[in-house]
């Protein structure tokens, strides 16, 4: 234990005071807001504010469409009505796109058996936004129509067409059901599994990084000769797992102190009002643990059996994969959080220490679950160190050439 | 009661044998050196000294204990290569290494302290590895397998990368904990070191001892065959037909007499064509017996 304690002491105050650690604590969170700032202001500014020309041979459907785009106060579109419009009308319109003075033409043309020939015309091949709003529109114009044609009058075609409003209701364990949070359980969930998964990556591979320095060194042929190589690997573990929760501790009170402040009160207000409950308090250093002792043990191994910076490069998408897995498990937990593919990811061990605690925004999980998923990653941690402080054992001190696979299963069979 | 004893140990690594049925022991006050080519089974053996591997076959003995993790506190290790952290400062790293093998931090940062007095790099402590020279590296290391004042001390090329002045300063050192008792090792590769500083030794090929023993006695085996001369004057008594092989360093001249050559007649031809500084008679030296013993079984 005395040598475990001062290898992890070594390492910690070795990484804290690095020029890595300071650049990454700041930076990383700045990432992060830049990233979903960005992503907010595409998705609300996306497509919107566009002039577009409905080129059609029904002015009373143009009529209609127009209106109904207009209705759409989060597009601000400027609509222009071409009725009717002929070949030439038409050809000049797209000239209009060339010379910029539109952004798109839709041409609505006669119906035929009902559905009339719709194309819209607009530089960019993917304009999937305009595309949608527009459909939507011209199905609502043709509705209110026929609506019209059938006897209506305005006032029960808008009433019969008036856009259908749901309120999301959250179900409780407790069966009693609470106004939904909105976006916010989304946002929360993927900064929580961003603020897991970086520092979880970014530490390991320098862990794995550092063994293959230390193994062309020299360091460790010193070490083990004080040291077993499972206290190594369990010091250099703790001391960069303390490194790793110090940053992520830092992150937590500076997030603590932006939300008590005006500005927050300002900012995080619909979508970002951010509700965070004791148990993921208490459970995100917890988890974070796990997984990261889990990933930097298999990241140990993996730099034993490296001869080289190059090598390694090479064999690390072995363990960033099932990694990064763990944001598609993340979204199928978005959808159904109790679904049992949400299960089995928050319980398979590679992907429980990234899915739980954001999926605890979304709903409450089963107490066994937790407990469950916190044993499955234990066992799993001890397996790998066993198996990893093997490699390294055999690995750093077998030197001059790359391990191939069959070699790194005697490695582990060798004394 | 030897400090380390090897007893018939075996290890491979697949099909290839890395030491085989090797057996040896060191005795406190002793220097011993382990010798042979590269590759022939010295690192193999020192890592199962300490620990680091164990013997598929044999004992390893340390202390007159088999092998144990607490025995390792009183041994003293210097690798052949460096094995330093690069970024950390050099007290910073002694300390480390101090408290490693059971030391305090204060009674570490002491000993360091004196330690790097005594070797001269006061200076260095406050900086970094990496901004040290090789030769300053090899003093920071040979102080870090020496602070907790081990029983046994085993130096791999302990003289790599110093220059004569700092070759000197370690092997005086090295000779001072011999003189308190202290068994040291060496695995090297200058016979010369060896010849000026070691007990007895042993010689392995293949992972098999060739030659073990005390190096006097060893020495004695060999027929005193060699003649150093030098002179000033003709060079035409080294054509003798006493000669058998003959390297002349201009004045300075080193001879293999023939199996039935006649010294007292070869000086008799030397003097007649030049002046007679030194003739002497001498036993082979350790490194003609090491590429004689290695070279003669690599033959076979």
């Amino acid at each position: 234990m005395h040598n475990i304690f001062l290898i992890a002491k070594r390492e910690y105050f070795e990484q804290i005071r690095g020029r890595a650690f300071r650049i990454s604590t700041i930076l990383v969170p700045l990432l992060i807001a830049c990233l979903i700032g960005a992503n907010y202001f595409a998705a609300a500014r996306m497509g919107a504010g566009k002039h577009i020309a409905i080129a059609a041979a029904d002015a009373r459907l143009a009529e209609d469409v127009r209106q109904r785009l207009l209705d759409d106060k989060d597009a601000k579109l400027t609509v222009d009505v071409v009725t009717p419009a002929s070949e030439a009308d038409q050809a000049a319109l797209l000239g209009k796109i060339k010379a910029k003075e539109l952004d798109g033409v839709l041409t609505i043309g006669e119906a035929v058996d009902g559905a009339p020939a719709l194309t819209y015309a607009s530089e960019s091949s993917a304009d999937l936004v305009n595309t949608r709003w527009l459909k939507t529109a011209v199905k609502l114009g043709l509705a209110e129509g026929r609506l019209r044609a059938g006897g209506m009058s305005a006032d029960q075609v808008n009433g019969l067409l008036e856009n259908v409003k749901i309120e999301p209701l959250h179900l409780g364990k407790d069966g009693k059901t609470a106004k939904s949070e909105g976006m916010s359980p989304v946002y929360k969930a993927n900064v929580l599994l961003i603020l897991i998964i970086i520092p979880i990556t970014l530490y390991g591979m320098d862990m794995a990084r550092a063994i293959v320095e230390e193994k062309s060194s020299r360091i460790f042929e010193v070490m083990l000769s004080v040291a077993r190589p499972i206290d190594l690997l369990t010091g250099k573990l703790l001391g960069v797992g303390a490194v790793g929760l110090t940053q992520v501790a830092i992150w937590g009170l500076a997030m603590t102190i932006f939300l008590g402040s005006t500005l927050a009160a300002s900012v995080m207000t619909g979508d970002f009002a951010v509700h965070i409950s004791v148990a993921e308090v208490a459970l995100l250093p917890v988890y974070f643990l796990l997984a990261f002792f889990l990933y930097s043990a298999l990241f140990s191994g993996l730099g034993a059996t490296c001869e080289t910076a190059q090598d390694l490069q090479m064999y690390v998408p072995l363990i960033i994969v099932p990694m990064y897995l763990s944001m598609a498990a993340l979204a199928v937990c978005m959808n159904s959080p109790g679904s049992p593919w949400a299960i089995a990811a928050s319980l398979f061990p590679l992907t429980a220490g990234f899915v739980m605690v954001p999926r605890m925004g979304l709903e409450t999980v089963p107490l066994w679950q937790i407990a469950a998923s916190i044993a499955i990653m234990l066992l799993s941690i001890w397996g790998t160190m066993w198996f990893s402080s093997r490699l390294y054992r055999v690995g750093i001190l077998m030197y001059g050439k790359r391990a191939t696979l069959p070699e790194i299963w005697r490695w582990l069979r060798y004394s | 009661m030897p400090v380390v004893s090897l007893e018939g140990i075996t290890k491979a690594y697949e099909d290839k044998v890395a030491v085989n049925n090797l057996s040896f022991s060191i005795e406190p006050g002793q220097m011993f050196g382990l010798l042979g080519p590269n590759g022939s089974g010295k690192t193999s053996s020192i890592r199962m000294m300490i620990g680091m591997t164990y013997p598929d076959a044999g004992t390893v003995r340390l202390f007159d204990r088999p092998v144990a993790r607490e025995s390792l506190n009183h041994v003293g290790y210097l690798p052949e290569e460096r094995g330093l952290y690069k970024k950390m400062k050099v007290l910073d790293q002694l300390v480390f290494m101090g408290c490693l093998h059971g030391l305090a931090t204060a009674e570490s940062e002491k000993r360091a302290v004196a330690w790097a007095k005594r070797m001269e790099i006061s200076a260095a402590l406050d900086k970094k590895t990496q901004e040290l020279s090789k030769g300053m590296q090899q003093k920071i290391q040979f102080i870090a397998a020496l602070m907790h004042d081990p029983e046994l001390i085993i130096m791999d090329e302990p003289f790599s990368g110093l220059d004569p002045v700092n070759a000197t300063l370690l092997q005086d050192t090295l000779l001072e904990l011999k003189a308190q008792g202290k068994a040291i090792l060496f695995s090297t590769h200058r016979m010369d070191q060896v010849e000026k500083l070691c007990d007895s030794i042993c010689l392995i090929n293949r992972g098999q001892a060739l030659l073990k023993g005390n190096l006097r006695e060893i020495k004695s085996r060999y027929e005193r065959n060699r003649v150093i001369v030098e002179f000033e004057g003709s060079a035409a008594f080294l054509e003798s037909a006493e000669v058998a092989e003959a390297k002349n360093y201009s004045g300075h001249a080193e001879i293999k007499l023939k199996p039935q050559g006649d010294a007292q007649k070869l000086l008799r031809e030397a003097a007649a064509g030049a002046k007679i500084y030194r003739f002497e008679l001498v036993e082979p030296s350790l490194e003609e017996i090491f590429i004689e013993t290695v070279g003669g079984r690599a033959d076979a």
